[in-house]
């Protein structure tokens, strides 16, 4: 018979909570959340009605239909009769995302090729000596240190910003690769090269093909990182974006607008990563993580 | 045990003749030794000579750190002697290639792909390059080793609806079992399983054991069999080689303690253990394993370990 649920319970390691209370315990931490804010909120408002600080739901409510339906205030403003589609598409949220979404999708794309070097400086010996200790000297410079150079270098279009979030990320992105790569069992590129595999088969067919889920788990956990380098070049130079909307609603104590944005950039990084993990999970059923 | 050495002193009943067969493997003043620390070098093998002919069954056989998986990976081109040379079919082995089939202990198949992916990929490798996979003639060749390997797995004792499944999913004996299709498939004149049944329970170990005699027994490609267990040595070896730990004071002398050829190989399988031959045989070799393990730990070699011929 099942043991009965004991307060004790809570603190136990054997014990095994059931679906339900598994997904329900998941949501407290945000209901707790919302509460204290919305008690946080009330007390600051009966204190001081005209508070910016802590919106009210309606502030917040008004803050989000103003973001997600109205064009931002650099931008013409949108004929009356527009349809809802219009209305969101020429809104401020939209273009910002836009914006910042196709930057963050760059600097992804260029990181390809350092999680091809790191596999490559695992498997190819030379390519490791040359590489390995450059890289690891390379990892340790605070990125946000080279944004100078890179505004020198690339001006303060949009190449400076993606450059500082591959040059932020790359490295770590590329020893993770080069340590789940080496962790690949010799017996196993032994074995490929006895049933007549290239190296480049060895590379990709027998290596990278295991490592692959764990590589995507690496980006999955520097998504992150990605987007605060993001935040950093957009918030320093920019004329559109997430960042720089916070920022430039900062100067107004635009918090009905900051709070929903923020909310809207954790929401799209938990969905990429959602994506992601099943994507993981489809692609490579074989794939058991320890 | 005098009775055992005396029996097989005079009835040494060999089984193969390798003078008579083409050597496919040849081990010549073989020394391997590896960088220490402040010891200097430290020598795992040394004065190894060893002539394998084709369609032998060589079991190698010894304690923990004597050598023998280093011996395997210089076949295999996995490492390479610090003096001396290893010959593979003729041709000095230079570098690991398709000239010896691998079974190791563990991580013998790809985990991201099917039984049947695993066992088909080495002929797939070898039959076509990239842009050949896109030719017509490739989709035949692909249907008609799809049926050959399943051919390898049935014989191998796997069931058709394990085909599908990934390493994961098996037994650690099925995996073994696949292990060794997926080796088969590419008819290397060489076979070399490196401790390849040592993590198995026994009564999986006997039964893989007994199909891999089969399989020698049918196409008879030369087999290097690198275990600890004296009995599945002797079991499945035409031919034993012990080996002992090499000992710095002697440097001189060779590791191998014993080279012979297995009277009891000629016997039936199934009956080889059970015969006193085999039991006596059985007792001399873990003795003589026994004593030179001892030695080396007393620290005292007192004899010569090179014992080849004086069963």
């Amino acid at each position: 018979m099942k043991p009965t649920f004991h307060v004790t319970d809570l603190a136990g390691i054997q014990v095994r909570p059931s679906r339900l209370w598994t997904q329900s315990l998941s949501w407290v931490l945000f209901l707790v959340g919302i509460a204290l804010y919305v008690h946080l909120s009330v007390a600051r408002h009966q204190e001081n009605p005209d508070d910016r600080v802590a919106p009210t739901a309606h502030q917040l409510y008004d803050g989000i239909k103003t973001a997600a339906l109205q064009p931002a205030e650099e931008d013409d403003p949108l004929d009356p009769d527009a349809t809802l589609w219009q209305q969101i598409t020429h809104s401020m949220l939209w273009k910002d995302t836009l914006a910042s979404s196709e930057r963050f999708l760059i600097a992804l794309a260029l990181l390809i090729p350092a999680i091809l070097l790191g596999l490559h400086m695992a498997i190819f010996p030379y390519f490791g000596a040359v590489f390995q200790r450059f890289v690891l000297f390379f990892d340790k410079i605070v990125a946000l240190s080279l944004l100078p150079i890179l505004f020198i270098a690339f001006g303060i279009e949009e190449w400076s910003k993606i450059m500082l979030m591959v040059i932020g990320v790359a490295p770590t992105l590329i020893l993770d690769t080069y340590n789940i790569a080496k962790s690949v069992p010799r017996e196993q590129i032994v074995k490929a090269f006895t049933l007549k595999s290239t190296n480049l088969d060895v590379a990709y067919r027998v290596v990278l093909k295991q490592v692959l889920p764990q590589i995507i788990n690496s980006v999955r956990l520097n998504l992150k990182p990605l987007a605060l380098f993001l935040f950093a070049g957009e918030m320093i130079a920019s004329t559109d974006g997430l960042a720089y909307r916070i920022a430039i609603m900062r100067r107004h104590m635009g918090m009905d607008i900051i709070l929903p944005y923020v909310l809207w950039v954790a929401l799209l990084l938990f969905v990429m990563d959602a994506l992601l993990r099943i994507a993981n999970r489809r692609l490579h059923p074989w794939y058991q993580p320890l | 045990m005098v009775s055992a050495a005396l029996r097989l002193e005079v009835a040494p009943a060999p089984v193969a003749a390798p003078v008579t067969r083409r050597t496919e493997i040849a081990l010549r003043d073989v020394t391997v030794a590896y960088p220490a620390g402040r010891e200097g070098m430290k020598t795992v093998l040394s004065g190894i000579n060893l002539e394998i002919a084709a369609g032998e069954f060589v079991a190698i056989l010894g304690e923990t750190g004597c050598g023998k998986s280093t011996m395997l990976r210089l076949i295999l081109g996995q490492e390479f002697p610090t003096s001396g040379a290893v010959d593979v079919d003729g041709k000095p082995v230079k570098r690991i290639d398709a000239r010896c089939g691998y079974v190791p202990q563990k991580y013998s198949l790809f985990p991201d792909r099917t039984v049947l992916g695993n066992v088909m990929y080495g002929p797939e490798n070898a039959n076509s390059r990239f842009l050949g996979r896109f030719r017509p003639s490739y989709f035949r060749f692909r249907k008609a080793l799809r049926k050959e390997a399943q051919g390898y797995l049935e014989r191998m004792g796997l069931r058709p609806q394990d085909l599908n499944k990934y390493p994961h999913q098996l037994s650690g004996g099925m995996q073994q079992r696949v292990a060794i299709a997926q080796a088969l498939l590419m008819k290397p004149p060489v076979l070399l399983m490196d401790e390849a049944f040592s993590a198995l329970d026994p009564s999986t170990r006997s039964s893989l054991q007994e199909q891999l005699h089969i399989i020698w027994q049918d196409s008879r490609p030369t087999v290097v069999f690198v275990t600890h267990n004296t009995q599945e040595a002797l079991m499945l070896g035409t031919r034993l080689i012990l080996l002992g730990r090499h000992h710095e004071e002697h440097a001189q002398k060779s590791n191998v303690l014993l080279d012979m050829e297995v009277p009891t190989a000629r016997l039936p399988f199934a009956r080889r253990q059970h015969s006193p031959e085999f039991h006596e045989l059985h007792e001399y070799v873990k003795q003589l394993a026994y004593k030179s393990s001892s030695m080396h730990r007393d620290g005292e070699l007192t004899q010569s370990p090179n014992t080849e011929g004086s069963l």
